[in-house]
Parts: C-alpha cells; sequence; structure tokens
C-alpha cells in the first residue's frame, strides 16, 4: 500500500495546491481510463466521423451521466474498504420517487429522498456497530430499493418534471453539454472527498481504521457519513437517469451496481480501501458506457455488444500488470 | 463482569456457545422451522407438504450456492458473478442439445459442463494471470458468457426434454428426487471442503493468502479448480432447469444475489476461509418457504422483496457475523 494512501497529506490552499494534489495523485494507473476513453471515441470517430463533433459526441456521452454518478457513489462506499451492491436498484428507486411524486407534490418527494439518505447512513452504522460485512448489508439493502421501487411505481413510467428533462437535455456550444454535467459531478466529489478536511478521516479510515479510531475518531460516523455520500450521488445519478429517459423506472439502472464497480477500480480505484479516485470513476465510467455505443457504430451485432464490452474491460485492467510494476 | 469472564472454559455454557459458534447454521434452520409455523398458523394446520414442494424447488439454488460457497471461501474478495449467465447458457445449450431425433441428454450435460468449465477457466485466468479483481474479473467474463446466451437464443428452437423434465419434478412418495440427489452432492462436497487436500487448502487461502502460499499451496491451481466446481455447478443447475422450467434469457438472474445469500445466511464467512454445508440447504429452504410464507398471506411481490431485504439483514445482524479480521 502506498504511503500517500496512509498518511492523508495537506494539498495546500489555492490554486497551486489543487495542482500539486492531482499531481501527485495521478500515476500510469490513473491514465488507463482516459487512454481507452480517447482511443473508443477515435474508433467511433472513424467508424462515423460526425461523432467528433459537439453534438456526435453530446450524443454518445448523454447516456452516460447517471452511469458517472452511479460510480461516484460506489467509489464513496469502496474508499471505505467496502462494497455496494444496491447502487443500480438504489438509482432506479430514486427515478421512481421522481417520476411519481417531484411533478405533483414535490415536498413528499424531497421528504422521501431524504429519508433514503438517513436509511443510507444507517445501513453504515449497522456495517460498523455490528461488524457486518457491507457486501450482505448492501445485497439486503438492494432488494429493499427494489422492493420499495416496484410499490412506488409498479411499471415503467410516470411523470417527469418538464423541468429537469430541461436541464437533462440542455445543447451546449463548444464544450459538450455531458463533458460539463460529468466534469462538474467529478468536482463535487473531488472536493467532497480529497479537499475537505473530514475527508483525510475518511479516507484513513479506508486504509487503517484502527488508526482512525485511536486517533479519536467516530467510524460509526465515519462509516455515515461516506454511505450518506454514497445516497446523495445515488439520488444525483436517478434525477439524471428519470431526466434523459423522462420516465421512472426501478429495474432498467439494475446492471449499473456492477458497472459501477468496474468503473471505479478502471479508474484506480482499490477493493482494499484507502483511495478515493472521484475523476477516475467518472472517466472510467464515461469509457465503460461508450465501449457499448462505439460497438454500435462500427456495426458489432448487437448480441456480441455485451461480450465485446466485457473483453475491452479486461484488456483495459490487463493494462494494470504494467502499470502497477512500473509505479513499483 | 463481562459474560465471558463468569464462564469458566470448561463449563458447560462455554461448551455449547462454542458449539453453536461452530454451527452457525442452526439460526437458519431455526428461521426456516419458525416460519414453517407461520405458514402451518396462516394455514390453520401443519402441513408437511409445504415442505415436500419446497425441498423439491431447493435444488437449484443449492447447487448454485454450493458452487458460490467454494469460491467464496477463497477470501479476498472472491464471488463468482458470472453463475446467472452460466445458468441462463447452460438451460439454452442443454435443452438445445437434448432436443429432437439425434438429441442426448448425456450429451445435453456435457455440453452445459463444457459451457460451465470455459467461463471458470477464462475467469481465473483474468484474476490470476492478469491480476483483475475477482469480482470485476467475473462480471467481465459474465458479460461475454451473456452474448453467448443472447447469440445461442436467438437461433433456439427446441423444447425441454420430456424425459428430463419428468426426472426433475420426479417424488417418491412426497420426496423429490432431485432434492435426494442434491443432498448427497451437498455431502459429498462437504467431504471434499472438509476432508480433502483441495477443501484443505481452498480454506487455507481463504485464511490467509500469504501464508498458504508460503506452505507451498499452488493457489493459481486451487482457484482454477474452485472456479470449476462452481461454473460445473452454475451449469448443471441451468441444465436441470431448462428441463424443470424452459429456457428464457432472464432464468439466471436470480441467482446472482441469491447465490450469495444462501452462502452468508448459512453461516459461511464472507470473508473467506471458514464454510459449511448444511448451511446452504437450511438458507435455500428458508427463502423458499419465506418466499410461499409471503404468498401464503398474499403479500405482493414488491413488498416480498422489501420483507426479504429486511430478513436477511436482520438475521445477519442478530447473528452478529464477524468480519474475523
Amino acid at each position: 500500500m502506498s504511503v500517500e494512501a496512509t498518511v492523508p497529506r495537506d494539498p495546500g490552499r489555492g490554486m497551486s495546491g489543487v495542482i500539486e494534489s492531482f499531481r501527485s495523485s495521478f500515476g500510469p494507473t490513473e491514465a488507463l481510463a482516459p487512454m481507452a476513453l480517447i482511443l473508443l471515441i477515435a474508433v467511433a470517430g472513424i467508424a462515423e466521423p460526425s461523432v467528433l463533433s459537439v453534438s456526435g459526441i453530446t450524443l454518445l456521452l448523454s447516456s452516460a451521466i447517471p452511469l458517472v454518478f452511479a460510480a461516484l457513489a460506489q467509489m464513496c462506499i469502496i474508499t471505505l474498504g467496502d462494497i455496494d451492491l444496491g447502487t443500480g436498484y438504489f438509482i432506479g428507486l430514486v427515478s421512481a420517487v421522481v417520476a411519481v411524486h417531484l411533478n405533483d407534490s414535490p415536498w413528499i418527494a424531497v421528504a422521501i429522498l431524504l429519508g433514503l439518505v438517513a436509511l443510507y447512513a444507517g445501513a453504515g452504522a449497522l456495517v460498523q456497530l455490528r461488524q457486518i460485512p457491507a457486501l450482505i448489508v448492501t445485497l439486503g439493502a438492494s432488494f429493499i430499493w427494489l422492493g420499495l421501487g416496484l410499490s412506488i411505481l409498479p411499471t415503467p413510467g410516470g411523470t417527469v418534471p418538464g423541468w429537469l428533462v430541461t436541464v437533462m437535455t440542455v445543447n451546449t456550444p463548444v464544450i459538450p453539454y455531458p463533458v460539463i454535467v460529468a466534469a462538474l459531478a467529478g468536482g463535487l466529489a473531488y472536493v467532497l472527498l480529497i479537499r475537505t478536511p473530514y475527508s483525510a478521516v475518511l479516507r484513513g479510515a479506508g486504509s487503517n481504521p484502527d488508526a482512525v479510531r485511536r486517533a479519536g475518531w467516530s467510524l460509526v460516523r465515519v462509516r455515515m457519513t461516506a454511505y450518506g455520500l454514497a445516497a446523495v450521488f445515488g439520488i444525483l445519478g436517478g434525477l439524471a437517469l428519470a431526466g434523459i429517459t423522462s420516465s421512472g423506472d426501478t429495474q432498467a439502472s439494475a446492471n449499473y451496481t456492477l458497472l459501477a464497480i468496474a468503473s471505479t477500480i478502471l479508474g484506480g480505484g482499490r477493493f482494499t480501501g484507502g483511495r478515493a479516485v472521484p475523476f477516475g470513476a467518472v472517466i472510467g465510467a464515461l469509457a465503460i458506457s461508450v465501449a457499448g455505443s462505439m460497438l454500435a457504430l462500427i456495426g458489432v451485432s448487437s448480441n456480441f455488444q455485451t461480450g465485446v464490452q466485457g473483453l475491452i474491460l479486461i484488456t483495459v485492467l490487463a493494462g494494470r500488470i504494467v502499470t502497477d510494476r512500473s509505479r513499483s | 463482569m463481562t459474560a465471558d469472564a463468569v464462564l469458566a472454559p470448561g463449563s458447560r455454557r462455554a461448551v455449547s456457545r462454542e458449539w453453536l459458534a461452530g454451527h452457525r447454521w442452526i439460526w437458519v434452520y431455526l428461521s426456516a422451522f419458525l416460519t414453517w409455523v407461520a405458514i402451518s398458523v396462516a394455514n390453520g394446520r401443519a402441513d408437511a407438504e409445504v415442505i415436500a414442494a419446497v425441498f423439491s424447488l431447493a435444488p437449484f439454488l443449492v447447487l448454485v450456492g454450493i458452487g458460490q460457497m467454494f469460491v467464496i471461501t477463497l477470501g479476498d474478495g472472491h464471488t463468482d458473478l458470472t453463475v446467472p449467465n452460466v445458468v441462463s447458457l447452460s438451460a439454452f445449450v442443454a435443452t438445445g442439445a437434448m432436443y429432437g431425433a439425434d438429441g442426448s441428454i448425456a450429451r445435453g450435460l456435457m455440453l452445459a459442463l463444457a459451457a460451465g468449465v470455459a467461463a471458470a477457466a477464462l475467469s481465473t485466468i483474468v484474476i490470476v494471470g492478469l491480476r483483475v479483481p475477482s469480482m470485476v474479473a467475473t462480471l467481465a467474463v459474465g458479460m461475454i458468457v451473456q452474448s453467448a446466451t443472447t447469440e445461442t437464443a436467438s437461433r433456439f428452437a427446441a423444447s425441454p426434454d420430456p424425459d428430463l423434465a419428468t426426472f426433475t419434478h420426479l417424488r417418491i412418495g412426497p420426496i423429490s428426487v432431485l432434492g435426494v440427489i442434491c443432498v448427497l452432492i451437498a455431502l459429498g462436497f462437504g467431504f471434499v471442503l472438509h476432508r480433502m487436500v483441495y477443501g484443505r487448502m481452498a480454506q487455507a487461502i481463504g485464511q490467509s493468502k500469504a501464508a498458504a502460499e508460503l506452505a507451498g499451496v499452488p493457489v493459481g491451481r486451487v482457484v482454477l479448480t474452485t472456479y470449476v466446481i462452481s461454473g460445473c455447478l452454475a451449469a448443471l443447475a441451468g441444465a436441470l432447469l431448462g428441463a424443470f422450467a424452459s429456457p428464457s434469457l432472464a432464468i439466471g438472474e436470480p441467482y446472482l444475489l441469491n447465490s450469495i445469500a444462501v452462502v452468508v445466511l448459512g453461516g459461511s464467512l464472507i470473508s473467506g476461509g471458514r464454510s459449511n454445508l448444511p448451511g446452504i440447504w437450511g438458507s435455500a429452504m428458508f427463502l423458499l418457504l419465506l418466499t410461499t410464507l409471503l404468498n401464503t398471506l398474499s403479500v405482493g411481490v414488491a413488498t416480498q422483496y422489501v420483507i426479504k431485504g429486511v430478513l436477511i439483514i436482520l438475521v445477519l445482524a442478530l447473528m452478529g457475523a464477524k468480519k474475523d479480521r
């Protein structure tokens, strides 16, 4: 385990601090996801040149935004060394809440969403207090999210408020809109998980919980914070999903759970915890999502798209053997 | 004074507590029994047929669960996420090969097992050779298997083999034959896990990979064997399920989360190194009895999910599953 993971650095104040913390946390492992993303977009561009325009990139990346938030939610949990098996259904549940309540009775929707954040934080507290593996608590929670979602919205549909659809489908000149949203999402996670003073405690709890506990921090509070943050990103993901598809669907996002785990690992995260990789997770999610659309553009039969997506994932992660060696 | 201090090591209560710690699967059998009592109360009579029915449905989940348990025994986050896809693929492959004039049950089973072994070999190459974490590696391999399934399904035109279908439903008196066979299979794998060198090695890796390596355990080979066991059992479950019901793309889906759930509810440590077979059967029966109870009370599907989720968390919280770090 690297030293910078166990001893939280003070990146310093101001812009120079941002650049410094970025430089020291960006190695060959972190370069894998961006390289894969650029390569995938290039291949898509060769197959269909119109992709390489602002509107082309917008089209290519817009469907990736919910997965970006899912990856950030998952990253909050993976930073602690835990895994969340409920991300996908949670995002689906949020989209159901949005589609059923946000338009007609926004306050009920807000109350439900706040309740969900509290439930997530409670799950974190339970993991810590009873020493139950997070994998199982979140597995149980995933059934709860699915059940709640189906009882709120039994079949896909509902009414998504017009403003949300507008917010998610803006067209911007020069810089494609999804790139702006992804950058803002990554920036938010960067501020919350790397720049705030408490985030050092949080990352420290991921790599060395005993040391953090002995230093007088409450691990229960740490877990509640991380899980609560995961819920916030999950809610943003649900809002994005509802806005893009202009409907609610509890089950449509089921595969986000595992894809979000893969995005975080692709972006440089580690299952052992202690490493927060906000921009890595964002770019990892974009790459995984683009891999799917790229295959459609180059004419791979839809039956094989998922399989080739899996192969691409393996190939990119295999690059880690090389980059890990060069690091050590 | 704590309760532990009061108990002298040799006292009867200390012994029984130690016994309970080693037999944590007792709880899930107790839960299953209480669920059956609840069903009986709801029905107004003690109904053994409920147990017989659940016993005939459980084998599929038990087979997949045993495989998942072996993988989880390896520790270090090892989890086989390919199982739902292997179940679906083998349901199609086996049913297809058994159909028609030149179809044969043996060839169907062999092809299904070959699919399971192929998935397992690929997973192992990615995990051991490319050093990709198990959960991501098996997710990616699962995606490849899923493509194979959609491709097979798109040119699929067969119906389940009538003989095998009859066999999967066959009962002697109230007792399901397939259920009995799966009890024997579970006993066999219990022997493999606790008495054979391979099983001991798998547990050793789960307890401490570094120590196992130093002790000369061939980690790569044991990992391969473990994933092959999981792949073959998922394939067998899929082939049987294809005959029991009929193949569909989503037929394997429930086995992803449920296979992990039965392992952990059964008292095996999710962190690996300590697993038990009786717990798999107990948890599979418990989950199916729970579904029966909720159906008896005409609870809707949505609410059933919520109750199931709460119970999984509750049982674990009460059992006080230690992370065993």
